[in-house]
């Protein structure tokens, strides 16, 4: 099991983490490594998201053979990945957007993480 | 927020075994604190430890917590009057305990007080609990038979209670085995503020719930007790929460003398979270964030043996340089089972790295692999898996793109086998690929050995089966006897010890009574201290 922690860069932001990163967004990054389910929790006090991914390390943290066996990078590597968000949320909340992105949906790199692993 | 009222300064000064040794005292020298704590336990230490103790007696504890006492550190502590807190005893609290008592004589501290907390290791009844139906898997089912007779240690994790009262006793230095890692702070705020003498007073057992032990007056104990616990998961991974591992490390100063975190903790369960003045890293709302979050599940129920902790509500504000407030924490009473940290061997395993230059280097490194399985394909149980460092084969879809090519790539392998002997032929057949595969594949070193892998297994343990206590009145018996330094002093410590309840352990009490004699026998000022 993984657990991933997302937290917006600014309090504020917090809106726009919530409708970008979702369960079905991970599976989709992960798709390649997680074989579980995903679930993704709110912690609206600090503005963040923890996710967690099972079966996520081809057999656990003490016997995988990955290099990372506990997944320890696997939150900063999440970072590499964009997220689509509401144009018009982002604006408001004053998300800077990408300038090449669409006229309805903006694409930004996620706003921090915590690179935790259980 | 903290208010005018007393402050707790606590600090957790390394994250694991392996952690920078010397940091408690480069700690402690840029700060007084009330507390020092030290987490040496990850999820397979207690079975690496398990195993070392069963080779030698005398090992199975963390260390190279010896090793910062005896380079000034136990002198610090002293002079200082900070107290230790730790669970670096490990699979061997006895053999820990020896060893600190026979520094502090040999230093000069004689009546160094060092009480152990003990019970957490299960093993030797696991058989009996299991049949009887009071271990089970995270799930609540029974675990089967053949499971539990594999299993070469398991461990419960312990609560706060026998730390706080091994302080309340007078201890210098609570040496534990597998107690929670958060719980050696509580622990220490349970004795700081007065609630280990309420249940003292009240004769409430060890291990009863600790928000039972809180003063009238308090409304709600189990939020405090949370909040307690909240502000030593912050500091039980070290310097991870002063910046170390931080998503904003390329903007954090100084991580080379990276400090390590104090948790100024009050009493209504707030804190705030800083470090040494002067020490390198920073103490920022984001970094904070980030540990907070490490490994906590579910952020509304993190179960540990003192409460259920809940963070989905909590603030954290910076209210000055290095220093953020971290309020808001709620708790749940505990659940009446502990979790159990368990280990069986699980096969063989080992790992060998190649690299490969270009040109076509990622094809040179795609071929030696091929190579490599064809001729390892008769080992049916063999499990190979291959990596490309470099190449992003461990990164998410959607995020940094490979390249074409690169100038040179890396190939990791790391198998397993319940076959040692399979182990021992891959690791053979590493290095023949530098002469028998592609061009210019280069870097293999000695053939790795066979490692015993060893399994992780979380379980559930009913907590009234575990009886965690405290020994420290051995200790005391045996301080006794030291100090007065009379002839025949060996005799004597010997005749008390014999007289020691019985639910102390005899044979651990007579190893550390000879240690501590051999000890004052030497010539004072043996140490690296003076």
């Amino acid at each position: 099991m993984v657990n991933i922690g997302i937290i917006a860069r600014q309090r504020q932001w917090y809106p726009v983490l919530k409708q970008a990163v979702t369960s079905g967004w991970l599976a989709e990054a992960w798709e390649e490594q997680v074989e579980g389910r995903i679930k993704v929790y709110e912690v609206p006090g600090i503005g963040a998201l923890n996710c967690i991914m099972e079966k996520a390390l081809q057999g656990g943290g003490t016997v995988s053979l990955r290099t990372d066996a506990q997944g320890k990078s696997m939150g900063q590597a999440t970072l590499t990945v964009r997220v689509e968000v509401d144009r018009a949320l982002a604006e408001r909340l004053e998300v800077p957007l990408d300038e090449a992105s669409q006229d309805r949906m903006g694409t930004i790199p996620i706003p921090v993480l915590a690179p935790s692993s259980l | 927020m903290p208010t005018g009222g007393k402050i707790t300064r606590i600090a957790g000064a390394g994250g694991f075994w392996g952690d920078q040794v010397m940091a408690p005292i480069t700690l402690m020298e840029g700060a007084d604190v009330d507390y020092l704590t030290m987490d040496y336990l990850s999820e397979v230490t207690m079975s690496i430890m398990h195993k070392q103790k069963a080779r030698d007696n005398t090992s199975g504890w963390a260390t190279d917590l010896f090793d910062w006492l005896e380079a000034g550190g136990l002198k610090l502590l002293r002079e200082k009057s900070t107290k230790l807190v730790t669970n670096a005893g490990g699979a061997n609290p006895g053999a820990c305990a020896e060893a600190v008592l026979g520094l502090a004589c040999a230093l000069g501290w004689v009546d160094c007080q060092i009480a152990m907390v003990v019970g957490d290791d299960i093993h030797p009844r696991i058989e009996h609990l299991n049949a009887d139906g009071i271990l089970t898997d995270l799930s609540g089912k029974e675990i089967d038979e053949s499971l539990a007779g594999r299993l070469i240690s398991a461990n419960a994790y312990i609560g706060a209670g026998p730390i706080a009262r091994a302080l309340e006793q007078g201890a210098d230095i609570v040496l534990c085995g597998r107690v929670a890692d958060a719980s050696l702070i509580v622990g220490s705020m349970l004795h700081s503020e007065g609630w280990a003498k309420n249940a003292v007073a009240a004769e409430a057992p060890i291990c009863s719930p600790i928000e039972s032990w809180a003063p009238m007056e308090v409304l709600h104990p189990l939020d405090i007790v949370a909040g307690w616990t909240l502000a030593g998961h912050l500091i039980e991974c070290g310097a991870q929460v002063t910046g170390g591992n931080a998503d904003s490390w390329a903007d954090i100063s100084d991580l080379v003398n990276l400090g390590y975190p104090i948790a100024e903790i009050a009493a209504d369960g707030s804190s705030v979270i800083t470090k040494p003045e002067g020490s390198g890293g920073a103490v920022t709302r984001a970094n904070v964030a980030e540990q907070m979050l490490y490994e906590i599940g579910d952020p509304a129920s993190y179960f540990t043996p003192d409460v259920i902790l809940d963070i989905t509500a909590v603030s954290l504000d910076e209210i000055g340089h290095d220093r953020v407030a971290v309020t808001g924490a709620r708790g749940r009473p505990r659940t009446d089972t502990l979790k159990v940290s368990s280990c069986y061997s699980d096969g063989w395993f080992a790992s060998a790295s190649l690299l490969v230059p270009g040109p076509q280097a990622i094809a040179k490194a795609k071929a030696t692999d091929y190579i490599l399985h064809r001729r390892l394909a008769g080992l049916e149980e063999l499990v190979i898996h291959t990596e490309f460092p470099g190449t992003g084969i461990t990164m998410p879809k959607g995020g940094i793109e490979l390249q074409e090519d690169l100038p040179e790539v890396m190939i990791r392998w790391s198998v397993k086998s319940p076959n040692r002997t399979d182990v021992e032929i891959f690791s053979k057949s590493v290095a023949p690929l530098v002469l028998t595969g592609p061009a210019g594949v280069s870097g293999y070193s000695a053939r790795p050995r066979p490692r015993s892998q060893l399994r992780f297994v979380p379980l559930l343990v009913n907590r009234e089966t575990v009886e965690a206590r405290v020994d420290i009145p051995m200790l005391r018996t045996l301080r006794k006897a030291l100090t007065e330094r009379r002839p025949n002093l060996e005799a004597q410590v010997f005749n008390r010890l014999q007289r020691i309840s019985e639910n102390e352990n005899r044979i651990i009490t007579k190893r550390i009574a000879g240690r501590v004699l051999r000890e004052l026998e030497r010539p004072i000022g043996r140490g690296k201290v003076d």
